[in-house]
């Protein structure tokens, strides 16, 4: 199965028609102009910090040597239309792509291209968000457990009772509904626990302010907020609320959500909680298995077997560590407060898989001084659980799929 | 030439009737939304217990601030017959100047804040220069505008906003004063002048008068170019500090702040009884509407049942209120209060 | 603008013949036609007969869209219902899949009722109720995401395997389904434009007291229009389901302001009376043309929205000139 360059070529000759002889000279000098690999990153929505530091980390990994000199990377922006970036992929296949590493719009819609694209020869790498195409590698820690985890490390501060809001995604989306399921699978158990209102929040720091703030009119005495990102807008709004009064939050990676979490005035006045969720390190962890992958360091993954686990991040209150310098270094996870915006997503290191990367690759996409690419360690692929609708269709999930990872129950139901 | 005056004069005087006739009609539309609005938030008591007291009355007035602000601009530009789908990204670009340029001090705070609202200025002056003399149908123009402004917006922040406002004006949005927020003053001073400056003031009957009848406008010799623009650019400004308010209430900015008013601020407009065909509406009106629909966001967050039929109810109860409250259905309650004048 | 057009009575005079339908199509046909010639030639393999299909195939769902919300603009309304419609008939199809060509044809006679049903509430509302169409279609639009919601919570679902690769594939290997589908729409155009509903719809929408004085019905025809409308969204929201071969219950959203700028594109007048079908659907190819011919030059990153923008206002300020040109040429 292992693809050479040459290879490749023939393979695409062979599946190309008559109608397409002009689209496979293309590719071939365009693969071939100065020898380099052609790597799209294509983004589809770009606009918070979550989105351009995964693009930024992609970047300064292709920067940083030997890749420099070796990897040919292009940008490209889609916008939130699934139509867009079905049309960008055709685009990126046609001029010969070798390689696409991409945050996709949607789990379905791209499938048929993805698809057209694995034929031709084109490597698809997605990260964070999924396609239930079994051709293309699936990079994410969906499957890791975010939901049921901070579901249990809520239920345990809040002595498995109260009443709490659940904070969630876009609706209508196939993230939003695998972290609530998982959430609710946990909540469920716990007849003490009561959820009082469930709000749409689309994942963004604003929007999570207004919407609780129009919850916590109906419920002030709210006990906790289960939120998905977007979680320090949950904290602002509580202390709008009342100043003298949190409550536990548990939600994702933001700098000021787990400045927050550390801070004694507001643990002293209720807050406690976990940081978990999405990582933008993905994105570094995607592109580099592909191109292990392409420079045929690493065996290809028979289809079916390719969607890879990325793991869950899990920061208590007591386990934030500030960071003196620009990297994860000596166990540290956050950044002094003024060093990144409040919404900056601090998961963007990861000392094992990415030690190629620091503060400036995640914040401008540049190189890190001095720094070369060093190979993934031998058991840094970890396959990820079968989960339909998310990285595969027509599957069975398997039974434990709701399983504790972090967390223990502290309070029996 | 006399010819020409006496349609001119004959026009206006028609549409001058038309519009005292409507001011009753107006003025009982008006009490009916804030009568609506009034009832939901009472009705709204069976859902929790908390409801209907007066946090949650600050906490409506609170967020609709927001909505108002930039539906008054939306307002006037739909008033000359336009529409304003730029108002997002002119948000948005308000409020990533805030924090990026604020960055956290107060250092400056007095020409900061005309020089960002400026800024959005210009971006009305654009988009209303490409209706009134180039004819570009205000749709495709602001949208266009908006796109490429929320394009710069992107670059200009490399997709990471950063910074943070001055903290005298985030300071200000937690402010409360005599137990009320800081805000809500501001929104009632914001609605005082509004409505001054849209019905009673020389350059609103102006527009009134451009939106009413374009033709009779020109020949009466207003100059409609100028007003069309100076529409516009209110709107963008209106915008920009909807945008700066949202930053002093984030406390920092997101690419996507603005995106969750463009329809609202249309529907505001639309509800409060102004016409979409111009020349018909009044300030008092959309901010019975921008209520009307942050008190119905608010109830419906607290309400326990399935996103579906939440959204079901959202689109329901704004169909049911348009349906109540056109004209004709206080055409009973009018003529009543009529004789009675 | 159009609202001193329509005061002026020389237009309601003499409706427009078939020679004028095609030359308020001819400036969108032009910048087409000129953005698929750069497109060709930056990127060859444009002309391959996949990537022909495979163009067509992602164009025709928006094409669809803004043909209908040309009907309800035409007599100077608006129908923002048009995301909530596609979204609805995009999951409907998905949770509801009948297999083979007959079953292809259930699912889309299912879609048009739903179209026509809600365009039934909205014609209602907006023609006898008269509540203004941008705040009613407002309405309506929310309530079918709604509903749709309800349908599916998440993306999802099955399309039938005819739809999915049949209905996107080239008839005897040479042209695409897509591009047939378009053609019809354009004689299906043609051909009601001339008849004494689209002569009526025109008529509304230029002046509708003058319409009213010649004995058309304004409210009927209004009505009409948004069955028109909510018939050729449940379409688009079919091509959409076949071509994406699933059901996405926010597939719609992307295509509330695109749709109207496809419209606004072709050069149809917000506010009604001028414009036409044929030119809606160039405004909808020229608009996922673009996405290609920025990707062919190498505008892809952050500033793709500058020239997005600046292209939009180009292209109506080249329609306006071409169309000032023409009418001064027929009026001399």
């Amino acid at each position: 199965m292992k693809l050479t360059k040459t290879a490749k070529a023939l393979a695409l000759a062979a599946l190309v028609g008559a109608g397409t002889q002009l689209a496979s000279t293309d590719v071939a000098s365009a693969k071939t102009a100065d020898g380099k690999w052609l790597i799209y990153l294509s983004l589809s929505y770009s606009g918070n910090s979550w989105q351009s530091e995964a693009a930024n980390i992609v970047k300064a990994l292709a920067a940083t040597p030997p890749f420099k000199d070796t990897v040919e990377l292009v940008e490209v922006i889609s916008g939130t239309d699934p139509q867009a970036q079905i049309s960008d992929y055709e685009s990126m296949i046609a001029k010969g792509a070798d390689g696409i590493v991409s945050f996709p719009i949607s789990s379905t819609a791209l499938n048929r291209v993805v698809q057209r694209g694995c034929k031709e020869g084109v490597l698809f790498f997605m990260y964070d968000a999924t396609v239930t195409e079994q051709c293309a590698y699936n990079i994410s820690y969906i499957t890791s457990g975010f939901g049921e985890n901070t579901a249990q490390a809520l239920v345990n501060a809040l002595d498995g009772k109260g009443k709490i809001f659940l904070s969630r995604g876009v609706p209508g989306n196939s993230v939003d509904d695998r972290h609530t399921n998982g959430a609710m699978h946990i909540f469920n158990q716990y007849p003490g626990i009561d959820v009082v209102a469930e709000y749409y929040s689309y994942w963004d720091d604003r929007t999570t302010q207004q919407e609780t703030a129009k919850a916590l009119a109906a419920h002030p005495d709210v006990d906790g907020i289960w939120a998905q990102a977007g979680e320090y807008g949950a904290i602002q709004a509580l202390l709008q609320a009342n100043p003298n009064r949190l409550v536990p939050v548990t939600g994702e990676n933001s700098n000021g959500f787990r400045l927050a979490l550390a801070n004694p005035d507001y643990q002293a006045i209720g807050l406690d909680g976990v940081s978990a969720g999405s990582p933008p390190a993905q994105s570094g962890f995607a592109f580099k298995i592909m191109m292990e992958i392409l420079n045929g360091t690493r065996e290809p993954l028979p289809e079916g077997q390719r969607n890879i686990e990325y793991p869950l991040p899990w920061v208590p209150g007591d386990a934030v560590k500030l960071c003196e310098g620009d990297k994860f270094e000596n166990g540290c996870n956050t950044f002094p407060e003024g060093k990144v915006p409040s919404s900056f997503v601090t998961e963007v290191f990861n000392p094992e898989l990415l030690p190629e990367l620091s503060l400036a690759s995640a914040l401008e996409g540049k190189p890190t001084e001095g720094a070369e690419i060093q190979p993934l360690p031998a058991d840094a692929v970890k396959a990820a659980p079968n989960e339909p609708g998310i990285n595969c269709r027509q599957c069975e999930a398997p039974e434990n799929l709701y399983h504790l990872t972090k967390v223990e129950p502290t309070v029996q139901p | 030439m006399q010819n020409e005056k006496t349609i001119a004069s004959a026009v206006a005087e028609q549409e001058d009737n038309r519009a005292t006739a409507k001011i009753s009609g107006e003025f009982v539309t008006i009490a009916a939304i804030f009568g609506l609005t009034f009832a939901m938030i009472l009705a709204s008591r069976a859902i929790s217990p908390s409801f209907g007291s007066w946090s949650q009355v600050e906490t409506i007035l609170y967020l609709s601030s927001f909505l108002v602000f930039c539906a008054f601009g939306q307002g006037l530009v739909i008033l000359v017959r336009g529409l304003d789908l730029s108002i997002a990204s002119v948000i948005t670009l308000g409020g990533v100047l805030t924090a990026s340029l604020m960055n956290g001090s107060n250092e400056g705070f007095l020409y900061l804040v005309p020089a960002i609202l400026g800024a959005c200025i210009v971006v009305g002056l654009i988009s209303g220069i490409g209706v009134a003399y180039f004819r570009v149908p205000p749709f495709i123009m602001t949208m266009a505008v908006g796109l490429i402004v929320y394009s710069l917006c992107l670059g200009f922040t490399r997709g990471t906003p950063r910074g943070y406002p001055a903290p005298l004006l985030s300071g200000f949005m937690q402010d409360k004063f005599l137990g009320v927020p800081a805000p809500v003053y501001l929104l009632l001073a914001f609605v005082v002048f509004g409505t001054i400056l849209q019905s009673y003031s020389v350059f609103g009957r102006k527009l009134n008068a451009v939106g009413n009848n374009p033709l009779a406008a020109y020949i009466a010799g207003l100059p409609s170019g100028v007003l069309i623009v100076s529409a516009y650019a209110m709107s963008a400004l209106c915008a920009g500090f909807t945008g700066m308010m949202l930053a002093g209430y984030a406390n920092g900015a997101t690419l996507r702040m603005g995106d969750s008013y463009l329809l609202p601020s249309i529907a505001a407009v639309v509800v409060g009884g102004s016409s979409i065909l111009g020349g018909q509406g009044n300030f008092v009106g959309t901010v019975g509407g921008a209520l009307l629909l942050t008190a119905l966001a608010t109830i419906l967050t607290a309400l326990g049942i399935e996103q579906g039929w939440k959204t079901i109810m959202e689109g329901g109860v704004i169909l049911f209120a348009l349906i109540a409250l056109r004209e004709q259905s206080f055409a009973f309650l009018r003529e009543v209060l009529g004789k009675r004048g | 603008m159009a609202s001193i057009e329509v005061n002026t009575p020389r237009q309601s005079r003499g409706l427009p013949t078939v020679r004028q339908i095609v030359e308020s199509a001819f400036p969108i046909i032009v910048i087409y036609v000129v953005m698929a010639t750069i497109y060709s030639v930056v990127q060859p393999s444009a002309l391959s007969l996949y990537s022909i299909e495979s163009l067509f195939n992602n164009s025709l769902p928006l094409m669809l869209a803004a043909a209908g919300a040309t009907f309800v603009i035409l007599q100077g309304g608006f129908d923002l219902s048009v995301a909530g419609i596609i979204s609805l008939a995009n999951v409907v199809v998905a949770v509801a899949p009948v297999e083979g060509p007959l079953g292809a044809v259930a699912n889309l006679a299912m879609v048009i009722a739903i179209g026509l049903l809600v365009g039934a509430v909205n014609g209602y509302v907006v023609a006898y109720l008269r509540i203004q169409a941008i705040a009613a279609t407002l309405a309506t639009m929310i309530i079918c995401k709604g509903v749709a919601l309800l349908i599916l919570g998440a993306p999802g679902g099955y399309v039938s395997d005819f739809m999915a690769y049949e209905l996107t594939a080239s008839i005897f290997g040479a042209v695409p389904i897509a591009v047939v589908i378009a053609v019809a729409v354009m004689v299906f155009w043609s051909v009601f434009r001339t008849t004494n509903s689209g002569r009526s719809l025109l008529a509304v929408g230029q002046d509708e007291n003058a319409a009213a004085l010649s004995g058309i019905d304004v409210a009927r025809t209004r009505f009409a229009s948004f069955l028109w409308a909510g018939a050729f969204y449940g379409a688009a929201g079919y091509m959409l389901a076949a071509q994406t071969a699933t059901g996405n219950p926010n597939g719609g959203d992307p295509f509330l302001l695109l749709t109207f700028a496809a419209v606004a594109l072709g050069g149809t007048a917000f506010g009604g009376g001028r414009g036409g079908v044929t030119a809606s659907l160039f405004g909808a190819a020229t608009l996922m043309l673009m996405q290609k011919v920025l990707f062919a030059v190498g505008v892809s990153s952050f500033y793709t929205g500058v020239i997005q923008g600046a292209i939009m206002i180009l292209a109506v300020l080249f329609s306006a000139f071409v169309q000032a040109v023409t009418s001064r040429r027929n009026s001399l």
